[in-house]
């Protein structure tokens, strides 16, 4: 039975042969969402995180079994469709977050699930949820644009 | 034709872009008008970067790699505000053209801009170049507008892409005067740098070029990229320095769906910086399929059996440091690298004297991408993708290897994720060379993290003994005795012009573990040593850390020292940040009982940081990092915003080193070869706060990537002594205290 599952609002399907596939792998290299990205392969930086059915996930320990029949957004996918980009995108372009950027990606569709949930978070809220770890140590800036971002801490 | 002539010949090519003209300006080696060979149509440098297109828009490319330094935006910014582009009209394309040529002794140096990325050295060597490029064309730009108006060049302004006349005349768009512009001749002692009250883009805080594709998911690095036709490998690296195959089941991995070749690569040993010791690239198994998912099990399959029976086996890290401690505290002679006065009497007359010895380990680079490199070799050219400090090296290791000629090689640079030293090396280039030229079909080689650990070229381990001795409440005395894996100690560094009676020594190092650069390289440890010890003699002598320290700089004074990066070390100008950044800190402020500050500074690359970092200890000696305020003087600061952020990232590079990294070699195999069982730094870890203050007293731009790193392991113990009393002498930090 193929594996059918959503990704970014779009229907995708993967042979079952392909069952024990990380959905990171099957995201980058069969669909070539390459925002995605692989650090680690073991669940511990959190440069493949993505949104499964709305909660942050480390795609590199699903296996496309897991997913099978789950809503995926990528990074690819968090912008409206009108193209207009989602408010953690916007913060993080407001402050100037990325140095190298490899994880990007995964550092913002971790805040953006954490704001979906918690509009207002705390210092403690954002050191317990933001886990993804940045090379760069970006992290000041990381902290700034997600309460930047956060809908309950505007004004 | 006049030899004073800038321009060799004239030179105009397609744009890049549809419609666009590309500004290729010849320059000569030397604003001074030096002659160059006659008929050489290519003796000059060229500007290659910049299209002008008629709507006065402009596509500039890259002139520098891009690790996350933020050079792929300060180059632009150097170009375009010696040009007077408006920044506003200007896109950015991804590309980071690596052009190469030919010198006269025949080696591969870069053409144009020195593209290469690398001890904080990326503005100091392409400063020049860049300005008088953008000078030059700016020049080309009036001159043509001066002849279509009839009136002198010399009465025309530039300003934000347009050229006027002064006063409210007439003003005309770049992009009308481009094409003719591209074909001028520029007489070389027409041509002016601005001064520094003129700079219009330099200065201002500007945001990275590539921030919304990096936000959006585009796939700018090397391991984004799908290479028309090119196989998949993974290759089963030996686990332990210096092992062979011993077997493997190739017909399993064969086996598996979609995988194509199983190909052995064999052990190869190289000299390598520092020292020019041998250094070993690893032997492995290829796993050559389809697609990598394929080759990730085709991997798995192979299991692979090691001999690991070679001298490297018996590497062990933390026997390594044993032996280190026992170098440092015994009386065998080492190598002197700096001895001023007379420390042995000088230490025997002291009021007090400190022995205090400081321990750090292995660490490693992580860079979060990991390595990663495509290659297609051809029959007499090739081509490679890859994210390379240094991209020439994929050209050249592919003329040793191959045989092709290194000028037909096409590399395709790509934004690295991450480099600290770690993609300076060619291992990854040569492996996968050398993979392509036995299949013969292009190839994509993706390390795993674990292979990106194992197979790291560390930091150095080191052990440092400080012996250090105080009369009438001065540092009097200062002998410094080290013991590495590989390298030397900073001795240019304060506290040495400082102190009267002054020595540096190491031991030679006999260690076959793989070293190379690692952002600041050696810098942290030094720093650690010699601000911790600052510290304690500091408490010893009753005094506080920063008037200590403020005093110890007296008189203010550039020392001259003899290093690549840098003539002088200004002690006036160290002591300028250690004053910033305790004032950001309040640093007279008393804290509650359990919070302590920490200062520490540090020069490395022609800058000085100076940082205090607050942290607390409670009674379960449980630390946590606070906030942080660093004072950095870097000359010009070019872009602040990415000076700030540098500073930021940097410290907590820093910090992290110190606190966490720390990487154990067991019979020669790496025993924490991912994230986890190597701690890194997460955000509830590092300070929430970090402010930043940029000093400028008129120097030129120097070095701001590595600076920020080296104060930080120091500030860190020097702030947990003053929250709890508890003085830590050895990293990872993390390993004495609870966090």
């Amino acid at each position: 039975m193929p594996i059918d599952l959503t990704v970014n609002g779009k229907p995708v399907s993967a042979p079952d042969s392909k069952a024990d596939m990380p959905l990171l792998w099957f995201i980058r290299e069969d669909l070539r969402l390459k925002g995605t990205k692989y650090g680690c392969g073991i669940g511990q930086c959190g440069s493949c995180t993505v949104h499964v059915n709305g909660r942050a996930m480390r795609s590199c320990l699903l296996s496309l079994e897991q997913a099978r029949g789950a809503s995926i957004t990528t990074i690819e996918g968090l912008a409206g469709k009108d193209g207009r980009l989602h408010p953690v995108q916007e913060a993080w372009l407001k402050i100037d977050v990325p140095q190298c950027g490899y994880c990007q990606a995964g550092q913002i569709m971790t805040a953006a699930a954490l704001l979906a949930r918690n509009p207002a978070p705390t210092d403690a809220d954002i050191d317990r949820e933001m886990t993804n770890i940045c090379r760069c140590g970006a992290y000041v800036r990381i902290r700034q644009a997600v309460k930047a971002a956060a809908p309950g801490l505007k004004g | 034709m006049n030899a004073q002539q800038l321009n060799r010949r004239s030179f105009l090519k397609a744009g890049i872009s549809a419609g666009g003209l590309l500004l290729a300006i010849p320059l000569c080696p030397r604003l001074s008008g030096a002659r160059t060979p006659a008929g050489d149509s290519a003796g000059g440098q060229w500007c290659v970067y910049v299209t002008i297109r008629p709507d006065n828009t402009v596509e500039m490319v890259s002139p520098i790699m891009e690790m996350g330094q933020f050079m792929r935006t300060t180059g632009p910014m150097i170009l375009a505000d010696e040009m007077d582009l408006d920044w506003s009209l200007i896109s950015f394309s991804r590309r980071i053209p690596t052009l190469l040529k030919r010198d006269g002794k025949g080696e591969i140096v870069y053409d144009h801009a020195q593209i290469g990325t690398g001890g904080s050295n990326t503005v100091r060597s392409n400063w020049d170049y860049l300005r008088r490029a953008g000078a030059t064309a700016r020049r080309m730009l009036i001159e043509e507008a001066a002849e279509r108006w009839n009136v002198s060049p010399d009465v025309l302004d530039a300003r934000d892409s347009f050229v006027f006349e002064p006063g409210g005349g007439r003003r005309i768009s770049y992009g009308e005067l481009a094409e003719k512009a591209a074909l001028r001749r520029v007489d070389v002692s027409r041509i002016r740098l601005k001064g520094r009250s003129e700079y219009r883009i330099m200065g201002r805080s500007i945001g990275v070029i590539d921030a919304r594709d990096m936000v959006t998911g585009e796939p700018l690095y090397g391991i984004d990229v799908d290479y028309p036709g090119a196989l998949q490998a993974v290759i089963d690296r030996a686990p332990a320095l210096g092992a062979d195959i011993a077997s493997y089941d190739k017909a399993a991995a064969l086996a598996v769906p979609g995988v194509r070749q199983v190909v052995e690569i064999e052990r190869n040993i190289d000299d390598h910086w520092p020292e020019g010791r041998a250094q070993i690239v690893a032997a492995g198994v290829a796993v050559v399929a389809d697609n990598l998912w394929a080759a990730l099990k085709g991997k798995q399959a192979l299991k692979t059996q090691w001999k690991n029976t070679s001298e490297y086996a018996y590497e062990d890290s933390e026997e390594q440091i044993r032996s280190f401690h026992r170098l440092v505290s015994g009386n065998e002679p080492a190598i002197v690298l700096r001895d001023d006065g007379n420390v042995d009497e000088a230490l025997r007359s002291a009021d007090l004297v400190l022995d205090r010895t400081y321990e750090k380990p292995l660490w490693a680079h992580a860079c979060m991408e990991p390595l990663n490199c495509i290659v297609d070799i051809r029959e007499d050219s090739a081509t490679v993708v890859v994210g390379h400090q240094w991209p020439h090296r994929a050209a050249t290791e592919v003329e040793r290897i191959t045989g092709i000629d290194a000028l037909k090689v096409e590399v395709i640079s790509k934004r690295m994720g991450g480099g600290f030293g770690r993609r300076g090396e060619v291992d990854y280039l040569r492996e996968a060379v050398m993979l392509g030229h036995k299949i013969r079909r292009p190839v994509k080689v993706t390390w795993t993290r674990e292979n990106d650990t194992e197979h790291d070229f560390f930091d150095p381990a080191a052990v440092i003994r400080i012996r250090a001795g105080l009369k009438n409440g001065r540092i009097h005395a200062w002998h410094h005795r080290q013991a590495q894996t590989r390298g030397e100690p900073e001795h240019v560094c304060f506290p040495s012009g400082l102190v009267p009676h002054y020595r540096v020594e190491r031991f030679p190092s006999t260690s076959r573990i793989s070293v190379g650069p690692w952002r600041a390289p050696m810098q942290l440890q030094w720093a650690f040593a010699v601000e911790s010890m600052i510290d304690e003699l500091t408490h010893a002598a009753g005094q506080d850390p920063l008037a200590f320290r403020l005093e110890l700089m007296k008189p203010h004074k550039a020392h001259p020292i003899e290093h690549w990066s840098a003539d002088v070390i200004d002690s006036g100008r160290m002591a300028a940040c250690y004053q910033a950044a305790a004032e950001m800190a309040d640093w007279g402020r008393k804290r509650p009982p359990g919070v302590g500050l920490g200062i520490a500074g540090h020069f490395t690359f022609g800058t000085y940081v100076a940082c205090v970092l607050e942290v607390s200890v409670n009674e379960r000696e449980e630390l946590r990092i606070l906030n942080a305020w660093g004072a950095i003087d870097c000359g010009f600061p070019i872009n602040p915003n990415h000076i700030r952020a540098q500073m930021e990232g940097g410290f907590i590079d820093g910090l992290n080193a110190a606190l966490f990294n720390r990487v154990v070699i067991r019979n020669g195999q790496v025993q924490n070869n991912n994230f986890g069982a190597l701690r890194w730094m997460r955000m509830r870890e590092a300070p929430a706060r970090i402010e930043v203050r940029i000093l400028d007293h008129g120097h030129g731009p120097t070095g701001v990537g590595e600076p920020p790193v080296a104060p930080a392991g120091a500030a860190l113990a020097n702030a947990i002594y003053a929250a709890c009393g508890k003085r830590i002498r050895r990293m990872p930090i993390a390993e004495s205290i609870r966090i």
